[in-house]
């Protein structure tokens, strides 16, 4: 190796004295623009040379002018050379007649230091930026919009003006989606489900002209299964979980229940938004936000996360850039950000830049005073529920374009601005905008309204055309967008597809409503037994109970209540239904897990260790595949045994188990205080129970691959794409696999063995539409001519791997 | 009133005005700022963390202090570290017995006895776990990548076939704090395609990447046969073009590929020989060494391997410290030094970056007191040890831990900075912040520390505010 030991330390030498030369030009390290120059730009230069103003014709909006230089001829900045240049000049000019700025103090040391680095450094610039007024803002107010006149008989007002934007593109209107894309496009986008086969022939033989808005109505009727969709939406902008960060630190508060009622109810949305930011304790989790343990940055306080998830969720403004300093990219100013803070906080606020104690204080108001202010002198509670009335006030235009432009993204795929946070931004027609921000305001705040309003036009109703979806397209002209399925829809449209509802909500929410018009229940058949007449049990007894159930295919709902002296544990096919340890209060828990052929029902009752007579009783309630109703009721048909089964509520193969009658209790009156409640069990189990979805449980790995979020922050837009690692999830995950398994099944149980049938069927179901002649024979490849349960698995996976399976289109 | 055409003008001069501005805005976020950022020439392809999740307490691992064995009465004030020091292969440099493995290899790596973590108020480890591994203190706006989400983002694999980003030995459910763990287990705002693929167990890490138990390998392949023979007869397919379908077939591809691949094998231990799964099993965290040396020799970019955090367990030493990190270096000794050893005798290590960290260090016998700061952390020596259930690392410390660091560029045989020999052990020479040391990470991978990428309108950098600085004395293997 050429070079000697000490040859190498001198050449080190040279380059720590290059670099400490360097070090004493640029003392901080490189310059940031953004974070550095900008401010002071901004400060000292904007006032003339700016937007409308260039004075002396000189204009900083651009790198290319800022270098330019004005009327002088002379150039503002030689990158590179902090000693030529006029700016630099200027701004350090003895004679207060060259000096700039020209009024007001002289730039500090400092400012000037910057400068000067950032012309040593060849004067970076952030690639798109640019001095000047804001982009875009629009006026507080709505304006009244002039519709258009209709053409074509296209009467709607959307549709009036899309059509006019499109005219004077030279382009003619969209043509119609085919009535079966509509009904699928509506469902997933309006419900979050799959249409049911049915529906969708029927649907596609109307002749009726107004059935699209017939089928939207009626979607959006469906207050339980629209609201657990939108509720989706609403946890992702409200921050909403019911597992996350801050829950171990007891740093969160959900409002699940509060949510899922208010969506049922569509309760309008400024009595939405009132309650949510001047809240009761039920939806006081919203301005909460997440607590963490210890010291937070000064812009991630409690009321900092207030002010910012506000604007964020209900305004469109992003106040995070101001939560720190004044906004780089809009007029958001730190004291704004602050003012908007200190409504909420009990004590006076002190504004932080950069994590820095200003020394200033806030003073509780809002963005847009002009509308109306906050007296800061009233406590916090009234503060709010004044911010809560300005934000509700119909002057606020922000409020409900908002909301507007949001849902129309859900609908169309992109926003009426775009994106949804970037309320800045131009919309591609204002018109439309306000018009539907308008309407919305003027039928009391409708969100159900507005969504049919959206749904109903042929804006929406239109095919989407082919390559649509490049990021960048115009949203304006190219009619509706393909979306993917949130983690939610496609859960919910597997779980439809396999029967493999789980049973458990995590959600503390209320799904089952008595039917007001439905029958009285029957009274409850099912008895007190145990495995003697007198229930003498030893203290600490554990037995378990079985019956059977032949089924011809899968119920279409179950629902089992049952209770014991003292605990019982129910499972159907090796499945664990639920446990309940208190006879006042019995098991009332749906059931996913019956199929067709012999379901076996256990329950593994115990007495109470202090001893005391032991008994059971429980009912399942079903609603067959025909429609029948059924029950299967504990009486003296069951059998007992005193072997405890395995952890799967069954016994091994080869374990001898002697099973022996159930004893009907003699004296059933002892815990006769619990029929009122069994009773009630089962007439909520007679009510209609729809199947669970996926937004009331917790997210498990499977959806979190497929984008449901953390609810760390406000989310307002899932994933676009289908990434490799989800992909591997699709093609090999044990749960998802078994679910598939558990569908193959069910689906040739219920339409085998016929593969043109099977594969008509499974079309219809999942993509609302026959299989082509093409599709059918390589579904029959697959199927083979007399399909097994796993070649139905197989097809069935390889439908939902279809894009047009995973897209809402 | 202006007519309409002053109107116009005036739209169309304010529209140029905010062309530029528009134009950046209508393109799709997050997206990398080019401009003016110069990535370092990297010195390594690869990178693996072996975390020490649960803080490591550098006086009884890496950076031994005074000692003096249990006794009865034994005054705190007397006693820093609870295991004698031994020589390691560097001339001088001395760490813990019990670490005798990596003694031996110390030669090829460099330790940092100087890294410091901010106190935050108090000491919560997946908060302080979530700063060391995104780089930003939570609660943040955004949610922050983790830093081998970075790695995957600007750098991709090295192997098309493989993820870019692995995670083993942290379970994510069943387990306190997981959803805090969660939080940065993630590529925040890059996207789930630059997450992290997690394998929990070592020896359970094929399965992930083999057909789903049930179903044959021969079924597997035909079902994506006759998959392909589906989507071939649909209808639509003028739909080619279109952006999502596109993106959806690729990823199906890719992991049809990776499931299908030679590179698949990377992920199974047992076909390693059995002297070599010897070397490396001492548990769970052995194991995980081992599979993330077959990683990164088929084409990983960034593995971490974690001893991993649960609440009061391993590293998480809050009584009986002294035993337990006795099981500790049992753990971790053999198969890190087998991990360089392996490494080197492949030529492998020379381009990857092997780095032992953990989310603080600790001192002896008191917990922490909220609200104290890292020089009171342990401002209390006046106790006299009774019981040797007390005789341990017991106490959160974030003034001074020890870093070490191996191949990838890295000068051998190096000691960087240096903490006080009496208590509080702070870094007394040349600190290292987080974010200098993953200035130093980002620097040797070839990632410009300043690399930002515009998300909500903003910048957010690989360090925070671009401000990291790689320590420079480090590099010159």
């Amino acid at each position: 190796m050429p070079g000697s030991r000490s040859e190498a330390a001198g050449a080190a030498l040279v380059i720590l004295a290059t670099a400490l030369a360097a070090a004493l030009q640029a003392p901080a390290g490189a310059v940031d623009f953004a974070h550095e120059v900008v401010p002071i730009l901004r400060r000292a230069c904007t006032k003339c040379h700016s937007g409308a103003q260039r004075q002396g014709g000189y204009s900083i909006d651009s790198r290319e002018a800022l270098l330019a230089g004005g009327d002088s001829g002379l150039p503002a900045v030689v990158p590179g050379d902090p000693g030529a240049g006029e700016l630099l000049r200027r701004v350090t000019a003895a004679d207060p007649a060259e000096r700039m700025p020209s009024e007001g103090e002289a730039l500090p040391e400092e400012a000037v230091a910057v400068l000067r680095r950032w012309v040593l450094e060849r004067a970076p610039w952030e690639e798109g930026f640019a001095f000047g007024a804001p982009v875009y803002e629009a006026a507080l107010a709505l304006r009244t919009v002039e519709l258009p006149p209709a053409v074509g008989g296209r009467t709607h007002p959307v549709d009036r003006i899309v059509d006019a934007r499109r005219a004077t593109a030279g382009l003619a209107p969209l043509p119609r989606c085919d009535d079966a894309a509509f009904i699928r496009r509506a469902s997933l986008d309006l419900v979050g489900l799959l249409p049911d086969p049915d529906a969708v022939a029927a649907f596609v033989a109307d002749a009726d002209p107004g059935k699209r808005a017939r089928l939207v109505r009626t979607l959006l009727d469906d207050d339980l299964a629209r609201a657990e969709h939108w509720m989706t939406f609403w946890n992702d902008l409200l921050r909403n979980d019911y597992t996350g960060t801050g829950f171990i630190t007891g740093g969160r508060r959900q409002i699940t229940p509060w949510l899922h009622r208010a969506l049922v109810d569509n309760i309008p949305y400024d009595r939405f938004v009132r309650e949510l930011v001047s809240p009761t304790d039920a939806s006081r989790g919203f301005i909460d936000g997440i607590v963490w343990r210890g010291e937070v940055n000064a812009s991630q306080t409690v009321p900092i996360q207030f002010a910012q998830n506000v604007g964020q969720t209900f305004l469109g403004i992003n106040l995070k850039c101001a939560s720190c300093h004044d906004s780089f990219v809009d007029r958001w100013k730190l004291q704004q950000t602050y003012d908007l803070a200190a409504v909420m906080a009990p004590e006076p606020l002190e504004l932080f830049r950069c994590d820095k104690a200003t020394g200033a204080t806030a003073t509780p108001g809002w963005p847009f005073p002009e509308l109306g202010t906050i007296d800061p002198t009233r406590p916090p509670a009234e503060r709010l529920a004044r911010l809560a009335e300005l934000l509700v006030d119909p002057g606020n235009g922000w409020l409900s374009r908002t909301l507007v432009n949001r849902l129309w993204a859900r609908l169309l795929g992109r926003g009426i601005v775009h994106p949804v946070d970037a309320l800045r931004a131009p919309p591609w027609s204002a018109e439309l905008l306000d018009w539907l921000a308008a309407d919305f305001v003027a039928s009391g705040h409708d969100m159900k309204r507005l969504l049919e309003t959206i749904a109903t036009s042929e804006a929406y109703g239109a095919a989407t055309p082919p390559s649509a979806a490049a990021p960048g397209a115009d949203a304006g002209l190219v009619g509706p967008v393909p979306r993917r399925m949130t983690a939610e829809q496609f859960t919910d449209a597997l779980w439809h597809l396999t029967g493999t509802h789980p049973a458990k909500a995590d959600a503390d929410v209320v799904r089952v409503r008595p039917d007001p018009a439905a029958p009285p229940p029957e009274p409850a058949r099912a008895v007190w037994i145990w495995n003697n007449e007198s229930a003498a049990s030893p203290p600490g007894e554990r037995l378990a109970f079985r019956t059977r159930l032949e089924l011809a295919a899968a119920p279409r709902r179950a629902v089992a209540v049952v209770t014991a002296d003292n605990e019982a544990t129910l499972w159907v096919n090796g499945t664990k239904v639920g446990h309940t340890a208190d006879w006042g209060r019995p098991l009332v828990e749906p059931v996913a897990a019956f199929g067709p052929g012999a379901n076996e029902i256990v329950v593994v009752a115990a007495n109470a260790d202090a001893g005391g007579p032991a008994a059971l009783k429980a009912e399942i309630r079903l609603l067959a595949a025909d429609g029948a109703p059924l029950a299967v009721a504990s009486d003296a048909a069951w059998e007992w045994t005193a072997t405890p089964p395995d952890d799967r509520g069954g016994w091994p193969a080869g374990t001898a188990v002697e099973w022996r009658p159930a004893a009907v209790v003699e004296n059933q009156s002892v815990w006769a205080s619990s029929d009122a409640a069994f009773a009630a069990g089962l007439a909520g189990s007679g009510a209609a129970q729809p199947p669970l979805r996926a937004v009331l449980v917790k997210c498990t790995p499977l959806m979190s691959a497929l984008g449901r979020p953390n609810r760390d922050q406000v989310v307002t837009s899932r994933p676009v794409d289908l990434t490799t690692l989800e992909a591997i999830q699709l093609a090999n995950e044990q749960t998802l696999f078994d679910a598939f398994t558990r569908g193959g099944e069910r689906w040739l149980a219920s339409h085998g063995p016929d593969p043109d049938r099977l594969a008509a069927a499974l079309y219809a179901a999942a993509l609302a539409r026959p299989p082509t002649a093409d599709e059918a024979r390589a579904a029959r490849g697959i199927l083979g001519p007399e399909p097994t349960a796993a070649a139905v698995a197989d097809l069935l996976w390889a439908i939902v791997m279809l894009p047009e399976f995973q897209l809402v289109r | 009133m202006r007519s309409i055409h002053e109107a116009a003008a005036r739209r169309d001069f304010l529209k140029s005005l905010g062309a530029a501005a528009t134009a950046t805005l209508a393109l799709p976020e997050p997206r990398l700022r080019a401009e003016g950022v110069v990535h370092p020439k990297a010195t390594a392809d690869a990178i693996i963390v072996l975390w020490m999740a649960g803080g490591m307490a550098a006086p009884d691992t890496f950076d031994p202090k005074k000692h003096k064995p249990f006794e009865k009465g034994l005054a705190v004030a007397d006693c820093i570290s609870t295991f004698p020091s031994i020589p390691t292969a560097i001339d001088g440099v001395r760490i813990c017995q019990g670490l005798e493995g990596i003694a031996g290899v110390l030669d090829r790596g460099a330790l940092v006895r100087s890294h410091v973590q901010p106190d935050l108020g108090s000491i919560l480890h997946s908060r302080h776990q979530y700063h060391w591994h995104t780089g930003y203190v939570p609660p943040q706006t955004v949610a922050c990548p983790h830093i081998g989400a970075w790695m995957a983002r600007v750098l991709g694999p090295n192997n098309p076939s493989l993820p870019a980003f692995v995670n083993i030995g942290q379970r994510l459910e069943g387990i306190g704090e997981n959803e805090e763990i969660k939080a940065f287990t993630t590529a925040g705002f890059f996207g789930s395609e630059f997450g992290p693929m997690n394998l929990p167990f070592p020896e359970e890490a094929a399965a992930a990447v083999r057909p789903p138990e049930g179903m044959a390998p021969g079924r597997f392949a035909d079902r994506y046969k006759h998959y392909k023979a589906l989507l071939a007869a649909a209808p639509g397919r003028e739909h080619a073009s279109d952006h999502h379908q596109e993106s959806m077939l690729r990823s199906l591809d890719n992991a049809h590929r990776l499931l299908s691949a030679k590179e698949r094998a990377a992920f199974d231990i047992a076909l390693e020989p059995p002297e070599v799964r010897e070397a490396y099993d001492t548990g769970r965290f052995g194991r995980g060494c081992l599979l993330a040396r077959r990683l990164v020799e088929h084409g990983a970019r960034y593995v971490e391997v974690t001893t991993e955090y649960v609440p009061f367990l391993h590293w998480d030493t809050h009584e009986r410290g002294h035993e337990t990190v006795a099981r500790m270096h049992a753990e971790i000794d053999r198969p890190i030094a087998a991990l360089v050893r392996d490494l080197e005798a492949r030529r492998l290590l020379d381009r990857t970056l092997v780095i032992i960290a953990s989310e603080f260090s600790r001192d002896m016998i008191t917990e922490g007191r909220p609200g104290s700061k890292a020089a009171d952390q342990a401002s209390s020596p006046k106790d006299f040890l009774q019981e040797p259930a007390h005789y341990g690392q017991h106490r959160h410390f974030t003034g001074g831990s020890t870093v070490v660091l191996f191949g990838g560029g890295i000068k051998k045989g190096f000691v960087h900075g240096r903490t006080a020999d009496e208590r509080p052990c702070l870094a007394v020479e040349d600190p290292v912040t987080i974010t200098d040391l993953h200035a130093t990470l980002f620097t040797a991978m070839g990632i410009s520390p300043a690399t930002a990428f515009d998300i909500e309108g903003r910048p957010f950098y690989a360090t925070e505010d671009g401000k990291g600085r790689a320590v420079e004395a480090l590099f010159g293997a």
